[in-house]
């Protein structure tokens, strides 16, 4: 499989005007406004590999949505440049969009007012789907969500997880090549969010290759296959997932009951790094110094416990760590 | 070609669908608009009736000509006019992406998807007036009829040349419903004789703003009383309508989207 985007020092800026907040600032911004400019994405160069699924994680306003827009061709880059199959987004957009598919999860694309059904039948027209793959496109993705039973009810009666249920068989009907998620779980209850995974994983199954912006790290621990983490609009990961999970070093978190109170762990390799009461503890075991048999080992002979339990450091730490460090961990 | 006449032919039934769904709103927006609009022309009966009037022009005449005008609207308002609240509303609120996804002119799909029935009751009463009116004053001739036909789409290429230009204007100026009330006042001289303005007026309505188009020029030709004013005035419009499609076309570029 080749690489099916490509983008090369990617770059969004735009000038808005700082306002004031109060009374005599809202009155002078009438006459006089300062101009502030916004590096929304800063060079940002990646690929992805036909029949991936990547995820594009970052805090808020970090730039993700805009570089899904400009990858979608609905956003103008101030430079750089974005190649997707054959295609630059920027030109030749109408050619370029039917050949992906976007599911925006803050944004719909179905119409209020009617059933959802009626909304597919638009799109039918305005991709010229012909009639027997609309009715059987239909069917499989029908029945892949079960969403059967309310389709045909107006849109403005359907709760939130069965809107984007359909919003995902509405961005699918054209059988695109490249689909683009910005989160597309937003707001969902837990048995959606795995309706919708699964959904993408069968569709990315039969070759559709998927970009998404999440914050739910479920997303991209269930789906992603790599992952890149967006800063105040710099890369500041690209790598797989399972590298991910070594950015803070090979570690795992021990989880234990003792007996009596431990004052010191005085263990090489290991830390207490958090404490629930005297007696429940969690340790950090750094396993590029010390091996989980050695840590027990060392460890029981310290102190006694009634349970262990040990983890993997969670997605979240790292993520936080990421974040809020200013290293670039872009090894790609 | 054949695509796009499925896309309009699928939004008509889409429109249909949402007036069905809402339909007291539907029959009371369409009787609202029916009163709102037909009371201009029953103010011209007034006027007449009273003993006053535009100098030169019957009665009929002046009703031809505000029911030509009033058709035209009600035309606009069902197929082009929704352009241009949508653009303001997508570019403030930040969804025009999800026009701009759509392989199809951005343009055309915007107004196919805002074709409204709810100035139908509009249409109805312009039409009710243009049938009393044309009654009451000499049979037109073939030629003329083709020549009101002409004028008449020409006139709605200036009403979508006006729609466009302010539809284009919200990608720069986010917010700006005020605008089509100032093009609402200058399309108001488009209904009535021409020959009661002054030079200048005549020379902005039917060169630079060519609203002359859109309810008196057509009905003049109706009545036999078109000048070579009105011709001349064809170009103007085309150029009108293009520099609407050129203005929409290049702002789309400044859309900048909301925060995700």
């Amino acid at each position: 499989m080749g690489k099916i985007i490509t983008v090369e020092n990617l770059i969004k800026k735009y000038e808005t005007f700082q306002r004031g907040s109060g009374l005599k600032e809202s009155m002078m911004s009438f006459f006089h406004r300062v101009k502030v400019p916004v590096m929304a994405v800063n060079d940002i160069s990646f690929t992805v590999e036909e029949g991936d699924i990547i995820g594009i994680l970052g805090p808020n306003g970090a730039g993700k949505s805009t570089t899904i827009k400009m990858l979608t061709g609905t956003l103008y880059p101030s430079s750089g440049s974005i190649r997707v199959m054959e295609y630059n987004p920027t030109k030749n957009r109408k050619a370029y969009v039917r050949q992906i598919g976007a599911v925006f999860g803050q944004k719909s694309q179905l119409i209020w007012d009617i059933p959802p059904v009626d909304s597919f039948r638009m799109n039918k027209a305005i991709y010229g789907i012909p009639d027997k793959d609309y009715t059987q496109r239909l069917e499989v993705m029908s029945k892949l969500f079960g969403v059967e039973d309310f389709i045909t009810r107006p849109t403005r009666v359907l709760s939130l997880g069965e809107r984007m249920k359909c919003e995902f068989i509405m961005a699918m009907l054209h059988q695109p090549k490249v689909v683009f998620l910005d989160e597309p779980t937003i707001g969902l209850d837990v048995i959606a969010k795995q309706k919708i995974r699964e959904f993408i994983k069968e569709m990315n199954g039969r070759g559709t290759t998927f970009i998404l912006t999440t914050h739910d790290l479920e997303d991209v621990e269930q789906l992603a296959k790599n992952v890149i983490i967006i800063n105040h609009g710099e890369k500041v990961f690209d790598d797989s997932i399972d590298n991910l999970r070594k950015v803070l070093g090979e570690k795992k978190l021990v989880r234990l009951v003792l007996t009596k109170p431990l004052k010191e762990l005085d263990i090489e390799g290991a830390d207490i790094i958090e404490k629930e009461s005297e007696l429940n503890i969690t340790v950090s075991v750094d396993l590029e110094r010390i091996t989980i048999t050695e840590f027990i080992e060392k460890l029981s002979k310290r102190c006694d416990f009634t349970d262990i339990s040990i983890k993997e450091m969670p997605m979240e730490t790292i993520i936080t760590h990421i974040y809020q460090s200013k290293e670039n961990y872009g090894t790609a | 070609m054949k695509r796009y006449f499925l896309i309009y032919k699928e939004c008509i039934r889409v429109a249909f669908a949402t007036a069905a769904t809402y339909r007291m709103n539907f029959f009371l927006n369409t009787i609202i608009m029916l009163l709102g609009d037909i009371l201009f022309p029953l103010v011209t009966v007034l006027i007449y009736g009273s003993g006053a009037g535009f100098e030169g022009w019957s009665v009929y005449e002046v009703l031809l000509i505000q029911a030509v005008f009033t058709m035209s609207l009600a035309i606009a308002d069902m197929t082009f006019h929704g352009i241009m609240w949508a653009t303001m509303l997508a570019v403030r609120e930040g969804n025009f992406e999800m026009s701009l996804l759509m392989p199809v002119d951005t343009m055309f799909l915007l107004m196919a998807k805002n074709f409204s029935i709810d100035a139908i009751g509009l249409f109805l009463g312009g039409l009710t007036i243009f049938i009393i009116a044309l009654v009451h004053l000499a049979v037109p001739s073939v030629f003329m009829w083709l020549q009101f036909a002409a004028m008449f789409f020409i006139g709605m290429m200036v009403m979508m040349g006006i729609a466009l230009i302010m539809a284009a204007t919200s990608f720069k100026w986010v917010g700006n419903s005020r605008i089509p009330e100032i093009f609402d006042s200058i399309r108001s001289f488009g209904k009535y004789p021409q020959s009661i303005f002054p030079k200048t007026v005549l020379v902005i309505s039917a060169c630079f703003i060519p609203v002359a188009m859109i309810g008196f020029f057509p009905a003049a030709t109706l009545m036999g009383r078109g000048s070579y004013v009105m011709f001349l005035a064809i170009i103007p419009c085309i150029l009108f309508m293009m520099l609407g499609i050129l203005l929409y076309r290049s702002m789309v570029r400044l859309y900048q989207g909301v925060g995700g």
